[in-house]
């Protein structure tokens, strides 16, 4: 499958249980090795260009009991541009205090994380995200088992990024709010069904071949004929 | 008092004391990353295989010295680590199978090697035995400063990388979109693990030095919300179990493992009863707490809707046998009591209750307070 991301957009991808959506992000993070294929990122190797690209996972996919802080997770998204062995200092926390001011987080930087509420610990996920100062973000799920006041938070969010610019691509559930929330979308099952403006990718025709029909059987891997990504 | 002396004077008792100490810090640390990495069940699978190690080191050198045997060691517990790997990634078998299937392995191949050994007439077998329940007494000053420097090896490699372990225990696929080497991180942190156990091995023995290993830090983690602390506390829990369960086993002439194992455990049982926040004593009280709280605010609501049906006096007294009846006596007395002793309620002459003025106004908070939670937020 081919897929072309445009710089500055806010793209979701959208398809059912088992279409490859999380696959898709993990291929393009070098998290599995693609079958076959490439993923270029502004015309690069991923390799090269990893610095320009930031993961927020699935809330799900960590243990919140983790003994740290919120301020010290958000930290972590600095780690990148440490190197080895350095630490942490003033001002990687200050920058982390001021990524959890941006999703109306700091007043619970000193909080233990699995005290956080579902919304507040997906915040503290993109804080560590924004922290990258990356230009791409992939978010896996943002606003999977989110409150409104979070969900409110990562909207404004997103469109703040893309007023800097900055190009997300996120998997999202969610089919009422995608063209309210998106000005892209993929529809994906298995292989890309549809990709482009939600003015005209999103319609039923699409939706239906996405989402009606036969149940794919296998698990999303990306194969055969060479999928690209191109962000 | 005896042992406390002869602590400082006793060179048996100090070498033990001081070789215990190390090996409780070095596994007590890096068995807190094990813990939070859920590798508690790897540690033991791999302090069995370095049963094999320690035999056939003997077997090849001849020597009995600390550093081959530990190195002997260390070389088939770090195998069986990367057999589990290969099985788990190569086949459908599960890790746990995978573990039990290595542990059992390796430990049975070296119990056949020990008893190989143990037929022959040379000199200087004896003392391989040692090495399943782990022996403190014998411990000698070469012992204690190999033990020392190879753990100092582990904890340097804690430190010097402490925020790429961190992460790798967090959060391993956002470490890797980082560029950091995942894999080849995590074979390090699991042979730091290895260092560590093999330290521990003569004193507490291949069988329980897993505990060695998991119980500091379990207990560790319950007194703490912060990595570095949870770490250091649990250097110092093993080492306080080292060092505790090495003195009564040598002075009580018992097996050094299991002794350092039931201090250790000891450890464990006091922290999830009685650490603070996430102990079971404290979580208990704390909901015994809640339900108070909930059972005074529910008997204020009552009192208050008695007192609204007339309202030409909201603070004339009422009979509480409905609310005895509908809530239970012993929570309406005990809930009536404490509202008193607040000057909440009131009790009238005749056994009738109503709130005080200032408890009809708390009611008319909560009440308030309930139907528009978000207000107050």
């Amino acid at each position: 499958m081919d897929l072309d991301v445009p710089q500055g957009v806010l793209m979701a991808i959208v398809g059912p249980n088992g279409a490859g959506k999380t696959t898709l992000l993990r291929t393009v993070l070098g998290l599995l090795r693609p079958a076959a294929g490439e993923v270029r990122i502004f015309g690069r190797p991923y390799a090269e260009q990893r610095r320009l690209v930031a993961y927020v996972p699935q809330r799900g996919s960590v243990d919140w009991d983790f003994p740290t802080t919120a301020l010290d997770i958000v930290t972590m998204g600095t780690y990148g541009g440490l190197g080895w062995v350095r630490r942490p200092g003033s001002s990687e926390r200050s920058r982390a205090t001021a990524a959890l001011a941006q999703v109306g987080m700091q007043a619970y930087a000193d909080r233990q994380i699995s005290q956080l509420s579902g919304g507040q610990q997906q915040r503290v996920f993109l804080a560590r995200a924004l922290v990258q100062d990356a230009q791409v973000y992939l978010m896996d799920e943002p606003f999977q088992g989110v409150d409104a006041t979070t969900e409110r938070a990562i909207v404004d969010l997103l469109r703040s990024l893309r007023a800097d610019g900055k190009t997300v691509v996120a998997v999202h559930h969610d089919l009422q709010t995608v063209a309210e929330y998106f000005d892209q979308v993929t529809l994906l099952n298995v292989r890309r069904i549809a990709s482009g403006p939600v003015g005209t990718v999103f319609t039923d025709e699409n939706l239906r071949l996405t989402y009606g029909g036969r149940v794919a059987g296998i698990g999303g891997r990306t194969n055969g004929t060479g999928p690209e990504a191109h962000l | 008092m005896d042992v406390l002396s002869d602590l400082f004077l006793d060179y048996t008792l100090r070498t033990v004391a001081l070789g215990s100490a190390a090996l409780g810090i070095v596994s007590g640390a890096l068995g807190a990353f094990a813990v939070l990495r859920r590798q508690a069940l790897l540690g033991d699978a791999m302090s069995h295989a370095a049963l094999p190690g320690v035999a056939l080191a003997f077997l090849i050198t001849g020597s009995r010295a600390p550093l081959v045997l530990m190195i002997g060691a260390a070389l088939t517990g770090w195998l069986a680590a990367a057999a589990i790997v290969y099985i788990v990634r190569a086949s459908r078998i599960k890790t746990d199978t995978a573990m039990a299937l290595m542990l059992s392995v390796f430990f049975g191949a070296g119990l056949v090697v020990l008893t190989f050994i143990q037929r022959q007439p040379a000199a200087g077998k004896a003392g391989l035995d040692k090495f399943l329940f782990g022996q403190a007494a014998a411990m000698l000053e070469s012992d204690v400063i190999t033990m020392a420097s190879v753990g100092a090896v582990g904890l340097l490699g804690v430190l010097v990388l402490w925020k790429e372990f961190k992460l790798l225990s967090f959060d391993p696929d956002f470490a890797a979109t980082l560029g950091m080497p995942t894999r080849r991180l995590d074979m390090l942190l699991t042979s730091l693990l290895v260092i560590a156990i093999v330290v521990g091995l003569k004193t507490v023995g291949v069988v329980l030095m897993s505990a060695m290993v998991v119980a500091p830090g379990a207990a560790a983690r319950q007194w703490t919300n912060r990595l570095g602390v949870m770490v250091t506390l649990a250097a110092l829990f093993g080492a306080a179990a080292g060092v505790l369960g090495a003195l009564l086993s040598t002075t009580a002439q018992t097996s050094t493992g299991p002794t350092i194992v039931l201090v250790a455990t000891g450890l464990v049982l006091v922290s999830l009863l009685f650490a603070p926040t996430r102990g079971l004593v404290w979580t208990r009280m704390h909901a015994l707490r809640s339900q108070r709280v909930l059972a005074l605010e529910a008997v204020m609501s009552d009192l208050a809707a008695l007192a609204a049906q007339h309202s030409s006096d909201a603070t004339r007294p009422h009979d509480v046998a409905a609310l005895h009846a509908v809530r239970g006596r012993a929570l309406v007395d005990r809930a009536l009591s404490e509202l008193a002793a607040d000057g909440l309620a009131q009790r009238h002459d005749g056994g009738g209750w109503s709130l005080t003025p200032r408890g009809l106004a708390e009611a008319d908070r909560l009440a308030r307070l309930r139907r528009a939670p978000s207000e107050y937020l």
